[in-house]
């Protein structure tokens, strides 16, 4: 054995010639820059650019989530799968780096330990590491075939068996110099030495290596180059996309939407220049990883959308607008736009973004519920591009679903979207009484209408929908009596609220969103208050995220966090089975025992805002065990309702609050929680669905539980 | 005060309950005027009241109420009756009050009473110039008067001149659905996703015959495919406005509310005691419907002795 | 064709009936604050006038209102669902007026229009009294032929339109030669469109004519009918549940109930 320290390999090593490849190299390089240029280019189809630089947090955010793959991870198999691919890859690369230093800066580090450990022993590693990410990958396609990967197609797969075929001639290559040289290091490469000795035992002699060793080694430098030279023409390119699009992710609080130029020469976005720059990067992001797809809604329940293919459609109308490779290659391009128009490339060009390349049922399914933007590792932000593609149909085209329509309508003629109602906003408070001009005294249950100039601690903004939708009437008004029996100076509006404008926005209609604000930021700044109590948390969304683009700044609470700080403080009671449950005597639990309860994650309380535990604090001090649906918290599934989806009829089979209702049901609770006026009327319908001819389970706003257990057991 | 009836068919008889004259737009019904004691009954039968009925209606009951000197003109509160009372009082320069839900002679005048404002108010107005016209809504007047006269119907001549400007009908189609449509229908039989079924559909549409009533649904029942779109009430449905609302199985969202908010009475059948609907119910009643609609149709059936 | 739909401001319809109160002395509704809107069969009458025109590939619609300054709103809604031109015939207190004057009033204005007016749109009835008549009475005052229920009007050979009319069994399609005057009602696809965004901000920079009774040549209505009492009738503001053992029971007291209402 010779001394450790002179081992090394020599690059190119049977390989005359090898200059060649250095020729070859500048065009692949060339290919590969111009590649990257075409597509950086593109983007800047689209409106504004990346001037004031990004914060230093999202430098971080693209090491934690791009090289630490954070959010891919969170699929735990795909995420293992994508990581041994892009680890192996890496690791990969490095040693060819090392080869790069070691022969064309000829500086000599390929030697000794450093070549045994890495250069020979970790690289093996790695390339089984991705072999077998790789495998994974096509075992997924071609054999598990998920739902979510099924518009992958050709290309998808020719890149992975292209890797796979990189990977084994290496292996090849590096086990038929092991063979021909007899290399005494050849155990450190334990994969290329097993398959030196396979090679020896089927009798394949050295100098039949020599010519083996070539050949592929050509061919794994042709195939390797091609490789490279796809990465920007192909979905590959997310390696580069991927870790931009989340440096440059747009900073908004909360669920707040971008707004709107309502002077632009386009509302909304009828074409592709019409999107931000940074939406056109989001397209090109893709990995056509499928989770959003998977976690979408309205794709579960057969509904006309999947944000997966709205985003690769729209990638799909980009490649054609601005095709990243010259005419002449156009026939041999891998990205998703190619396999979408079935080899009709022309007509992606001349069909309407909107309509056309993105159909409008599409467009008016979404319920925002960011469960895409959740799941998607490389944040592309789904919502911001179907509502800039409604804006377009609803303000230019003043197309819309019918009860959308009427919902628009009516908010513009009276307020709120609910025409027909038959209760005023004050009516749910009638039979509580009203409170005197003053700050309420203890123990009064009656309700303070604030008029310009009167001040509260609490301004409990009631929302239309608490307040004219009677079963809705019923939670604000249990809220209503849980604030006075913890003392709070509280008073609403009364006649003066009107509509948040979030369903408007949401909708697309950022005109009647603006005026809406404009209006409820004037009511809302005659009054004096510490804080903002809703029970609605789409209207705490649009008090708390968007009004301060209007002069409105506000603390604003969602009710759960309001009664989970009364409980802490002690200002109201736990229930007597919470009681019972620290060891007090006597005392009785408002349900029975095996009263369970699983509680429904508003999406814009969870997600879009970020409150999980105050509902589920409130349901415990209730007295109530809980028990979680498959789907809860971050993950949660929408009722349906959001986006303006509560006033359109869903009709058919594909509707998702009885998927919802279904999958509360399976809990085996008797009780489906709420925090969310939209989410209760979904609910009830869901789980009245989901009982078929049986009981269907009791649907409760968290409010409702809390007052039952403590008038309840006071009034008992 | 004498008056002139316009009944254009039997159901409109009880228009007779102020007495005086009649015109009829068929012998038959003449006939059957004169046989409750219409002097005289005029009958005018001529197929240009089917061609072009708005005007050529207009010109009998213009001749009628100068032949009958009379100065009352009571019409039915339907589809002729209110093409032709507006217009009419325009050219008698005659006070008007149409949707009449009340009527009582005052002295020279009448005081004539009104749902306005989708039936939130009610209003009365007084009509004393010479000639009144009124359309009367079905039912107010009570029951047609029983049979006292005897004479005979009166051919009535009527100047039809300059009648080829007439706008002209010349197409008529009717709607598959039996009964009235859901928009002009004083009663509404509508059954929900309560009612489990498209076949049990079925039993509410025996009470609306009995009833002569339309039956519609909640976007539930239309959402399950158990009646066509056609029927659905509500936000995205028909909006309706008839007097009695028979709402079966139906819980009452805010979605289906949107369509019955002019409805002037709801009767709700649920089996759910808290359900939504019976807050803005006039009458309710809890209980199954498979087991109170039989009955309830029955004693419907004996009611109106059908 | 030049198509004049008249829109009337009203008290909206969907007030709760609960938030709806009388000024009996005064008889007029007492809701300070409830919004204004423009009377929905209105809203089908514009909307079928706009389709008119659409089928027609060309023409004028002029949107014309009687009311106070305030009633600009409902024409500037009409001017944002595309209506060419509006005009108002400024009436501080319509509710003064009956339907006679009103009809005489719109009357006047349509023959100052030009081009000359082919036809004439009004709602069936307002959302407000409900008594629909000034239709009609437009007919008369204009003496025009009139045509009722209407649901949708297409352009026909000879000047003429043809005009689908609802009626109890089904529908029917009447011809008139123009000019013609057309009370319209709710049908399929009438309801008023959704203004677009450009248009509801251009209609606040169109001019509204504005005329007066005076500079109409018009005088005072002939107050044929007069409003004498105004009040909310008796309601049981609750659900009264009907009692009985059995179904049947039920039933039965259920029945007698919707006949002390006087509804079957």
């Amino acid at each position: 054995m010779p001394p450790i320290s002179t081992a090394t390999r020599i690059i190119y090593w049977n390989i005359p010639g090898h200059g060649w490849m250095y020729a070859a190299l500048v065009p692949v390089l060339a290919l590969f820059f111009w590649g990257i240029w075409a597509r950086v280019r593109r983007w800047f189809l689209g409106r504004g650019a990346p001037g004031e630089g990004a914060p230093r947090r999202h430098l971080r955010d693209a090491l934690r989530l791009g090289l630490m793959q954070r959010l891919t991870l969170a699929d735990r198999g795909p995420g293992l799968m994508h990581l041994a691919i892009y680890s192996g890859f890496i690791t990969l690369f490095l040693g060819t780096v090392v080869v790069f230093i070691n022969q064309d800066l000829s500086v000599k580090i390929m030697y000794g330990w450093f070549y045994l450990i890495f250069q020979s022993l970790i690289l093996d590693i790695a390339g089984i590491v991705c072999l077998g990410g790789v495998v994974a990958a096509l075992y997924r396609r071609l054999r598990v075939r998920p739902d979510r990967l099924k518009s992958g197609g050709f290309s998808d797969l020719a890149l992975l068996w292209w890797l796979a075929a990189i990977l084994v001639t290496g292996y090849l290559i590096e086990g038929m110099r092991i063979l021909a040289t007899n290399d005494p290091w050849g155990p450190w490469s334990p994969v290329g030495y097993a398959v030196a000795r396979l090679g020896a035992d089927l009798g394949l002699r050295p100098a039949a290596a020599l010519i083996v060793h070539r050949v592929t080694w050509w061919f794994h430098m042709a195939i390797a180059f091609g490789f490279i030279a796809a990465i920007p023409y192909s979905k590959l390119f997310h390696m580069f996309a991927g870790p931009a699009n989340i440096y440059w992710h747009t900073e908004r609080p909360g669920g707040a939407l971008p707004a709107a130029d309502l002077e632009a020469e386009h509302l909304g976005t009828p074409d592709l220049a019409a999107f931000t720059w940074k939406a056109l990067l989001d397209l090109d992001s893709c990995t056509e990883c499928g989770r959003c797809q998977d976690a979408c809604p309205a794709y579960a329940v057969g509904q006309p959308l999947s944000p997966k293919l709205v985003v690769l459609d729209l990638q799909g109308a980009l490649d054609a607008e601005a095709p990243a490779l010259p005419g002449f290659m156009q026939g041999m391009r891998l990205s998703p736009s190619a396999r979408r128009a079935d080899g009709h490339d022309g007509e992606v060009a001349t069909e309407p973004l909107i309509g056309g390349t993105i159909r409008e049922e599409t467009l008016w399914s979404c319920t925002t519920c960011r469960a895409c933007m959740e799941a998607c590792p490389v944040l592309i932000e789904h919502i911001p591009l179907i509502v800039d593609m409604r804006r377009n149909l609803a303000m230019e085209r003043g197309d819309m679903p019918e009860g959308m329509a009427a919902a628009t309508m009516s908010i513009e003629e009276r307020g709120h979207p609910w025409r027909g109602t038959t209760s005023s906003r004050t009516d749910w408070f009638a039979d509580l009484g009203s409170a005197g001009p003053s700050r309420a005294e203890a123990g009064s249950t009656g309700v303070r209408v604030l008029g310009p100039g009167d001040e509260a601690d609490v301004l409990f903004w009631v929302g239309c929908t608490g307040a004219l939708d009677p079963r809705n009437q019923k939670v604000v008004k249990a809220l209503a009596r849980l604030m006075a029996r913890a003392g709070l100076d509280f008073g609403v509006l009364g006649a003066d609220e009107a509509c948040t404008g979030d369903p408007a926005r949401r909708m697309g209609n950022e005109y009647q969103f603006t005026m809406q604000a404009e209006q409820n930021v004037v009511t809302l700044g005659q009054r004096k208050f510490r804080r903002v109590v809703t029970a609605c948390p789409h209207c705490m969304n649009t008090l708390k995220n968007e009004y301060r683009d209007f002069g409105g700044q506000y603390e604003v609470m969602h009710h759960s966090q309001l009664l989970a700080e009364l409980l802490e403080e002690g200002k109201l009671p736990r229930t007597a089975a919470v009681q019972a449950a620290m060891g007090m005597e006597g005392a009785v639990s408002p349900r029975p025992s095996d009263f369970k309860v699983t509680f429904h994650d508003p999406c814009y309380l969870g997600r879009h805002n970020g409150v999980y535990e105050p509902p589920r604090a409130v349901v415990a001090a209730a007295g109530h065990s809980q028990v979680e649906m498959a789907r809860s918290r971050n993950k949660s599934f929408c009722c349906g309702a959001g986006g303006g989806r509560v006033f359109q009829d869903e009709r058919g089979s594909a509707r998702i609050n009885h998927a919802r209702g279904r999958q509360a049901r399976e809990t085996g609770a008797a009780c489906v929680a709420t925090a969310c006026p939209f989410c209760m009327i979904m609910m009830e319908d869901g789980a009245k669905a989901a009982a078929g001819d049986g009981a269907p389970q009791a649907v409760r706003d968290i409010a409702e539980l809390l007052a039952e257990a403590v008038f309840g057991a006071e009034e008992a | 005060m004498k008056a002139l009836a316009v009944v254009t068919g039997r159901g409109g008889l009880e228009l007779l309950a102020l007495g005086g004259a009649s015109l009829s737009f068929t012998a038959d019904v003449a006939q059957e005027c004169a046989a409750r004691g219409a002097s005289p009954a005029y009958v005018w039968e001529d197929p240009l009241y089917e061609r072009s009925g708005a005007e050529a209606g207009l010109r009998a009951i213009e001749a009628a109420v100068r032949a009958a000197g009379a100065d009352v003109v009571v019409l039915a509160a339907d589809a002729r009756g209110r093409d032709w009372a507006p217009r009419l009082a325009a050219r008698l320069g005659a006070g008007i009050c149409t949707e009449c839900t009340g009527v009582e002679v005052a002295g020279d005048g009448l005081r004539c009473q009104r749902p306005v404002y989708g039936g939130k108010a009610t209003a009365v107005f007084e009509l004393k110039t010479p000639v009144k016209v009124i359309g009367v809504r079905a039912g107010v007047l009570g029951e047609p008067a029983a049979g006292s006269g005897g004479g005979a119907p009166v051919a009535l001549a009527v100047d039809t001149a300059g009648s080829e400007r007439w706008p002209q009908r010349v197409e008529k189609v009717a709607e598959q659905s039996e009964g009235p449509s859901l928009q002009d229908a004083k009663v509404i039989v509508s059954g929900g996703r309560g009612l489990g079924g498209a076949d049990n559909f079925a039993i509410l549409k025996e009470l609306a015959d009995v009833l002569g009533a339309a039956v519609g649904a909640s976007r539930a029942a239309v959402d399950e495919g158990w009646v066509p779109p056609s029927w659905q009430i509500g936000q995205t449905g028909k909006t309706v406005r008839p007097d009695l609302y028979i709402a079966v199985g139906i819980s009452g969202a805010s979605q289906h509310m949107a369509g019955v908010a002019a409805a002037k009475n709801i009767a709700a059948i649920n089996t759910d005691k808290d359900a939504p609907i019976f807050e803005q119910a006039r009458l309710g009643l809890v209980g199954d419907y498979r087991e109170v609609l039989p009955p309830l149709i029955a004693a419907c059936r004996e009611l109106l002795g059908k | 064709m030049h198509s004049v739909v008249c829109v009337k401001q009203v008290l909206d319809q969907d007030i709760p009936p609960r938030a709806f109160r009388v000024d009996r002395a005064a008889r007029r509704p007492d809701v300070a604050g409830a919004p204004l809107v423009m009377s929905i069969f209105d809203g089908n009458a514009l909307e079928t006038a706009l389709k008119l025109r659409e089928a027609e590939g060309g023409g004028t619609v002029t949107a014309l209102s009687i009311g106070p300054k305030g009633a600009e709103e409902v024409l500037r809604k009409a001017l944002a669902v595309t209506a060419d031109q509006a005009v108002l015939v400024a009436e501080g207190e319509l509710d003064a007026l009956d339907a006679a004057a009103r009809a005489a009033l719109i009357a006047a204005a349509v023959r100052k229009l030009s081009p000359a007016v082919d036809v004439v749109l009004c709602g069936r009835q307002a959302g407000d009294w409900e008594s629909g008549q000034v239709g009609s009475m437009v007919a008369e005052a204009l003496e025009w032929p009139c045509v009722t229920l209407v649901s949708h009007i297409t352009p026909a050979a000879g000047g003429k339109v043809r005009l689908r009319r609802e009626v109890e069994d089904g529908y029917e399609i009447v011809e008139a030669a123009t000019p013609v005057v057309a009370t319209v009602t709710n049908g399929e696809g009438n309801v008023l469109r959704l203004a677009k965004v450009r248009d509801v901000m251009m209609a606040h920079r169109k001019p509204i004519t504005t005329h007066t009774a005076a500079d109409l040549g018009v005088s005072g209505g002939a107050g044929g009918a007069a409003l004498v009492d105004l009040f909310i009738p008796e309601k049981s503001s609750k659900c009264e549940f009907v009692d009985g053992k059995t179904a049947a029971e039920k039933a039965t007291s259920l029945v007698r109930k919707l006949r002390e209402l006087k509804v079957l």
